[in-house]
């Protein structure tokens, strides 16, 4: 893993390596759980952990260098992340209303 | 002690992220994402994102796991079928080629050193108000245009009369 230096913390020396690992292991395990699980909701939930992972590495990048534009990027996504879930649930709770989904396959009919 | 803070909300995020992937029940994958959202709020701070922090925990682990765990007492307990054979190792195979790539970037792009702020104001209320209301005006404008589009859209989802369902029973009708 290359090294992308280091900051201080009060009298303790972090490596913006580690939260950039950290970051890139939540969004695996998003990522893994929008192609394994098969209930929508659960689908959206995984997205919100995958979006979360990325805003932690912009914000990492966003100490490291001292630029504020991480931040204000992140800030941004979370925006994006709520209108997101806003309209998935909409969408879901339109749905389920009509019928069990047990999985998101019966819902092909979503392709028009 | 930063460093020590830091080790533990990882495991608590990689404890709580397994938790969303692996419950059977949605409420306990929701539950777990509050976990995983609050331990990375921590990590906003050590980050010296204060006003992140805020953020985080007021809007994401507040608001939207809030609506989150609305829609999943709204449904109900809900089954969910046995997942296919060859998914896991679809799974794995995807995630390992896609940390591959991560990977393979990470080592060789270059970014240019950009503009520095004093760590005195780095992340407060104040710098990030200065980021947004000069300089990127322009995108905050658009993402409040956003938020409109979802509340109007959400709304005309869930309105009686006009929605997928009622487009459905009426199809049902004529048939």
């Amino acid at each position: 893993m290359p090294d992308y230096g280091q900051f201080h913390v009060g009298t303790s020396t972090l490596s913006t390596t580690w939260f950039l690992g950290l970051g890139a292991i939540l969004f695996g395990l998003g990522a893994i759980g929008v192609v394994i699980r098969r209930n929508p909701l659960v689908i959206l939930i995984c997205i919100e952990l995958m979006l979360n992972a990325a805003n932690l590495t912009l914000v990492a990048f966003s100490r490291q260098l001292l630029n504020l534009e991480g931040q204000l990027f992140a800030l941004m996504t979370m925006t994006v992340a709520a209108a997101e879930a806003v309209v998935g649930l909409a969408i879901l709770v339109d749905i389920f209303h009509r019928r069990d989904v047990e999985d998101v396959d019966e819902l092909h009919e979503l392709k028009g | 002690m930063a460093a020590v803070i830091f080790w533990v909300m990882a495991v608590v995020a990689v404890l709580g992220g397994i938790g969303v992937v692996a419950s059977r029940q949605p409420i306990r994958s929701v539950l777990s994402l509050v976990v995983v959202m609050l331990a990375l709020a921590v990590e906003f701070l050590i980050l010296s994102a204060q006003f992140l922090f805020a953020v985080q925990i007021i809007v994401y682990a507040g608001a939207v796991m809030v609506l989150f765990l609305f829609v999943v007492a709204l449904l109900g307990p809900m089954k969910e079928r046995r997942q296919l054979r060859f998914q896991w190792g679809l799974a794995l195979l995807v995630a390992l080629v896609f940390g591959g790539f991560l990977y393979s970037m990470l080592g060789s792009v270059p970014f240019r050193a950009p503009q520095r702020t004093a760590l005195s104001v780095f992340g407060t209320v104040q710098d990030i108000a200065y980021g947004l209301f000069t300089k990127y005006l322009y995108p905050f404008e658009l993402t409040s245009v956003l938020l409109l589009v979802a509340a109007i859209g959400a709304i005309y989802l869930s309105r009686g009369g006009h929605g997928i369902q009622a487009r459905r029973e009426e199809d049902d009708r004529r048939a």
